[in-house]
């Protein structure tokens, strides 16, 4: 576990979130639709220097595919 | 109430050039008296729509506060156990509130707290701590006194029950800016009851911080999970904090909306007694208009 190469990447929040959307993205349909719900975000952010702000960024920008369980062929 | 009438009928007839027509006074009044009742009406009815809305979902917003309470509980089991030796002197103060207004005074009780944690005296910090802001309405207010000291803000919470989806991407983006501080203060409104809340401010302990306190220390972690610690107990701590600002946001607001519609309520009645007195102290001017005038026959 020490030789995990992810710590380089991205946080530890990152990393719980992706696992966190593979671990949805392979339930049961019914039960992914209500998980899905718990793991939406909108999230907006936006620097600010002096009391000046930035432009607003989407955290997730849209992306507009709905990934679903894809048959194992 | 006629002889006053009466005599301000007689003070119209005596002013000179331009008298309007003898009812065309209280006409006017009575045409703006009706307007006003229509609309503080239908300000009634949305008013009343908003508050239905707001208990609904406080509902589920309460709900969901008793479980992400958990979280946040056992989140400060660690910090409780592991207290930091020297007092933090620069602390990254994390605002939360949200977008929307009509909810009374949520975001200003939350930005007046920021503030005066920022120039309390018996626990001085660096007069230029950073402060990121969750929501639009206490970043315009916060912008405009604290301005220098903001270093982040974000939005789209709160529209529906907050997910540890955004608090982890919050948190995310606090870890991964570089912005310095020693420890974390969340600056939220506490749920005391459906008609009452008040700010509160919940310290998270820094990774460097908790690396440094004895308790911690006694448990050899590796520098790795101990950052990773850190990182989780802060999404954790702001989901816990979100939550229950969210709950705090939909009973404030379904007060003021309460409140409004009382309000409103007691506007109609009023307008619509003067209404009624006006328009029948026109029928009557008429009477006396035509009696007097069959009377001269």
């Amino acid at each position: 576990m020490s030789s995990a190469t992810w710590r380089n990447f991205f946080t530890y929040n990152k990393y719980a979130q992706i696992t966190a959307r593979a671990v949805r993205q392979s339930l049961k349909e019914s039960e992914r639709v209500v998980a899905e719900k718990r793991g939406t975000t909108a999230l907006k952010y936006q620097r600010w220097e002096n009391g000046v702000g930035g432009p607003q960024v989407f955290l997730n920008p849209e992306e507009d595919k709905k990934v679903g369980k894809s048959a194992a062929v | 109430m006629l002889a006053r009438r009466s005599l301000a009928r007689i003070a119209t007839q005596s002013s000179p050039l331009g008298a309007a027509p003898k009812n065309a006074r209280n006409m006017a009044t009575l045409r703006e008296i009706e307007l006003r009742l229509k609309s503080v009406k239908n300000i009634e009815k949305i008013t009343k729509s908003m508050k239905m809305i707001a208990s609904t979902k406080l509902a589920k917003a309460q709900r969901a506060m008793q479980s992400g309470k958990q979280y946040g509980l056992a989140n400060s089991e660690i910090f409780q156990h592991a207290p930091s030796e020297n007092p933090a002197k620069r602390k990254l103060f994390i605002v939360v509130s949200s977008d929307k207004g009509l909810c009374g005074g949520i975001h200003s009780s939350v930005s007046k707290a920021t503030r005066r944690a920022i120039a309390s005296t018996e626990k001085p910090i660096d007069a230029d701590s950073p402060i990121m802001v969750i929501g639009d309405k206490s970043k315009m207010q916060l912008s405009r006194v604290l301005g220098k000291n903001l270093a982040m803000s974000f939005n789209q919470i709160g529209r529906d029950i907050p997910t540890f989806a955004d608090a982890a991407g919050v948190a995310d983006l606090i870890v991964k800016s570089d912005v310095k501080y020693d420890g974390i203060s969340i600056v939220y409104n506490k749920f005391i009851s459906a008609v009452s809340y008040e700010p509160d401010v919940v310290e998270v302990v820094g990774e460097n911080a908790l690396k440094e306190s004895a308790g911690f220390r006694a448990y050899e972690m590796e520098d790795d999970v101990t950052k990773d610690l850190a990182e989780f107990s802060l999404a954790n701590a702001i989901y816990a904090a979100l939550v229950e600002a969210h709950a705090c946001e939909q009973s404030a607001r379904r007060n003021a909306m309460d409140n409004a519609s009382k309000n409103a309520k007691d506007m109609i009645d009023r307008l619509t007694m003067q209404y009624n007195r006006g328009r029948q102290a026109a029928i009557t001017n008429e009477l006396v208009d035509i009696i007097t005038g069959a009377s001269a026959l």
